[in-house]
């Protein structure tokens, strides 16, 4: 089948691009100031014979790409390294931070997706009337204010002023109630919905506001179309036209910005965490920057990294799922 | 066109405006015509003239800041649209008008419907060809999912589209231009309407492509009975599909006769210019003859005849009057119309008056001729010189065509 054919193709696509994130964030963390040995002894005064010891200890006496290649066979084989900082495994570390932000980031999308969506087009369907004009202007404090200061002020508002709902942490909803202390699974989940409230509104917001604008748009011009014209020139009631005609072909490049928005979505998350003071990747990437933990930093990298590279990858697929227009490659 | 009964579709001084910052625009302004059963009716002229928003107009399709404003268009004795004079005065629209909702169940798709002129943007890009094909049917005849399924191949094939059953699952993007055009005409011909309207449907298309879609739709049209609207702006096309032809200028119709009658007796010298515009095998000129200048804007018509400004045979008379289209000349029963002065009907005026040669004199004289007011009423003057304004802009206009 050609879907398949064309993933593979997009996969094998994407390789070069890990090498290239693996190869520039390696040269760059070794060319950081800062000595990580000197860091982990924090500043005890040891002779030269020690330093040397540990240095062969880790590797670091040998040149960068030696140093690079051992590291990349480790990475092929599931090791992402040892944080010399925290002495423990980085894929333990990452394993264990991974489901709060993925948590976040997924609903944070969902968030934006099922405001975006109606909102986009009831702006398009009431063009240039008061409510599109609304629009514009949440959308344009949307784009236009960092995710961070929304999530601060939420806090203020709904945690502080109004103590509706609470300013920090999550509650996992794959743990058990008991480690909560809770009476059973429905207070699981109903707290496992107020500790996300405000951190996805916060990541969520600039996303619904580009998705917005973006619906919006593509729906102005899929009504425009000339087969919405047609469907309507054989009588298909307008409410069909709106759902079905115009919308379908409206979604397309929605996909398309889903995908490519991934990476200020996590880029926003290591803000979001910081902020809500959840124990996610992002977190650990800002401590990580800290200390200097260049092992650590590595692994988020590339684990960054290839969540970005696999998010385009299935949006070109969806894509190619969804427009009939897009070929697999093998009719060109 | 045998029994001159009652016509299929009646429109009667049908008005049609959009309402722009810049200003109206009157992009049908005033048309009259009939389509009878089983005719196939041609509505001509260059871009701008109003074709296509009068088709539209028939089926209450105008895009907003569009409006019909004034006129009635009956179809098989109901009313599409109509108005009536109301006790304070104002025009509201009749009590046996359709509603909207009639509109869309009763008469599009299923009493009227439409072949569009881009057929690579008519059909929607992510629904297969025979989805949409389907969902018509569905919608305008009253048959199950599966029968309208096999509806739609039937067509498909009938259309000429080879191996229809399997086409039916494959996306517009897969079809030829010519392909798609079958679609649009299956498509228009599975509802089963006794009137379809052709909105240049073979422009976009290659000129051998062109010559099968109109022998399709000649065959099909014997086949089916179905009337026609054809839209066009080609005159060979014209010729060779339709039975009676109406010439559009700037909104107006400005000549209505039998297609042979148009050809070989005509009789409004823009229809003339049109004709001398083209190639035709049944004259041999040295080099074709363009209608000078462009059409204006239909925002601004000029006074007197539209057509003036750009008419070879144009005299002082041609600025001032505004001519309807009168019945000019009868042949095989059925009348030959014309909207200008120079035919007898419209009395001496033409005759007296000067010819309007210099292009500089033509200018100077339209800025005074809003101040005169010839009374001798040959014709009403022009419903839109009544307007404030509108003679000195008439004027501009000129001044306009001078400079190019």
């Amino acid at each position: 089948m050609g879907l398949l054919r064309y993933t593979a193709g997009r996969v094998v696509q994407a390789i070069p691009v890990l090498i290239g994130i693996t190869v520039i964030t390696f040269i760059l963390a070794n060319l950081a100031p800062g000595d990580p040995v000197r860091l982990m002894l924090q500043g005890q005064e040891v002779n030269q014979e020690v330093i040397a010891r540990i240095e062969r200890q880790y590797g670091l006496h040998r040149p960068l790409h030696e140093r690079y290649l051992t590291y990349m066979s480790n990475v092929l084989q599931g090791d992402l390294g040892h944080s010399i900082h925290r002495d423990r495994p980085v894929t333990a570390l990452l394993a264990q931070r991974a489901g709060p932000t993925l948590m976040l980031v997924l609903s944070a999308y969902a968030f934006a997706l099922a405001t975006a969506i109606p909102l986009g087009i009831i702006a398009a369907t009431r063009r240039n009337e008061p409510t599109d004009h609304v629009s514009r202007i949440v959308a344009l404090i949307g784009v236009s204010t960092p995710s961070f200061w929304i999530g601060i002020v939420l806090i203020l508002i709904f945690a502080i002023q109004l103590g509706w709902l609470p300013s920090s942490g999550l509650v996992y909803p794959w743990r058990s109630p008991d480690q909560y202390g809770y009476s059973g699974y429905p207070e699981l989940a109903y707290q496992t919905i107020r500790h996300l409230l405000l951190p996805m509104i916060a990541l969520g917001t600039l996303q619904m506001a580009t998705l917005m604008r973006v619906e919006r748009t593509q729906m102005i011009e899929s009504l425009q179309g000339e087969y919405v014209k047609l469907a309507r020139a054989y009588g298909v009631p307008e409410r069909t036209i709106l759902r079905k005609h115009a919308f379908q072909v409206a979604q397309l490049p929605i996909i398309t910005i889903i995908g490519l928005n991934l990476s200020t979505a996590l880029g926003g998350a290591v803000l979001t965490e910081y902020v809500f003071n959840i124990n996610g990747i992002g977190r650990l990437f800002l401590e990580a920057i800290q200390s200097l933990d260049y092992q650590l930093i590595m692994g988020i990298t590339i684990v960054i990294g290839t969540m970005f590279v696999v998010g385009v990858i299935i949006t070109d697929i969806s894509y190619a799922y969804i427009d009939p227009r897009v070929t697999y490659g093998e009719h060109d | 066109m045998s029994s001159r009964s009652d016509p299929l579709l009646r429109v009667e001084n049908l008005k049609t405006q959009f309402f722009t910052d810049a200003g109206t625009v009157r992009a049908v302004d005033g048309i009259s015509f009939e389509v009878y059963e089983g005719e196939i009716v041609g509505l001509v002229g260059e871009s701008g003239a109003g074709k296509s928003v009068a088709s539209m107009s028939l089926l209450r399709l105008v895009d907003s800041p569009g409006q019909i404003v004034d006129g009635e268009i009956t179809y098989k004795g109901e009313t599409i649209f109509g108005l009536e004079e109301g006790p304070d005065g104002d025009l509201h629209e009749r009590e046996d008008m359709l509603t909207n909702e009639e509109v869309r169940t009763r008469i599009r798709g299923n009493e009227i419907a439409v072949i569009f002129q881009d057929p690579m943007e008519s059909l929607n890009p992510v629904f297969t060809v025979g989805s949409q094909l389907r969902e018509f049917i569905e919608l305008n005849r009253d048959l199950s999912s599966d029968e309208a399924r096999r509806e739609a191949v039937d067509m498909l094939r009938e259309v000429g589209i080879p191996d229809p059953a399997e086409r039916y699952e494959e996306y517009p993007h897969q079809f030829s231009g010519g392909m798609r055009q079958r679609v649009l005409i299956a498509m228009a011909l599975a509802c089963e309407p006794n009137l379809i309207i052709a909105d240049e449907p073979t422009t976009a298309l290659d000129v051998t492509v062109e010559g099968q879609i109109i022998d399709l739709v000649d065959d099909l049209q014997a086949k089916y009975g179905t009337s026609f609207i054809w839209v066009t702006h080609d005159m060979g096309v014209v010729a060779e599909i339709c039975d009676r032809v109406n010439v559009m200028y700037l909104g107006e119709i400005v000549e209505q006769a039998p297609v042979d009658e148009l050809f070989y007796d005509t009789k409004h010298p823009y229809t003339e210019a049109l004709l001398n515009s083209m190639p035709r095998p049944d004259r041999t000129v040295a080099e074709l003859d363009p209608i000078r200048g462009v059409m204006p804007e239909a925002i601004n018509p000029p006074a007197g005849c539209r057509f003036h400004p750009r008419c070879p045979d144009a005299r002082e008379a041609c600025k001032r009057i505004h001519p309807e289209n009168r019945e000019v000349a009868r042949a095989d029963g059925q009348p030959h119309r014309a909207a200008c002065i120079k035919h007898d009907v419209f009395g001496d005026e033409y005759e007296e008056s000067v010819p309007l040669e210099e292009r500089a004199q033509e200018t100077a004289a339209s800025a005074t001729d809003g101040g005169e007011s010839e009374g001798s009423g040959v014709e009403s003057r022009s419903q839109s010189g009544s307007e404030s304004g509108n003679t000195s802009k008439a004027g501009s206009q000129h001044g306009g065509d001078d400079r190019e």
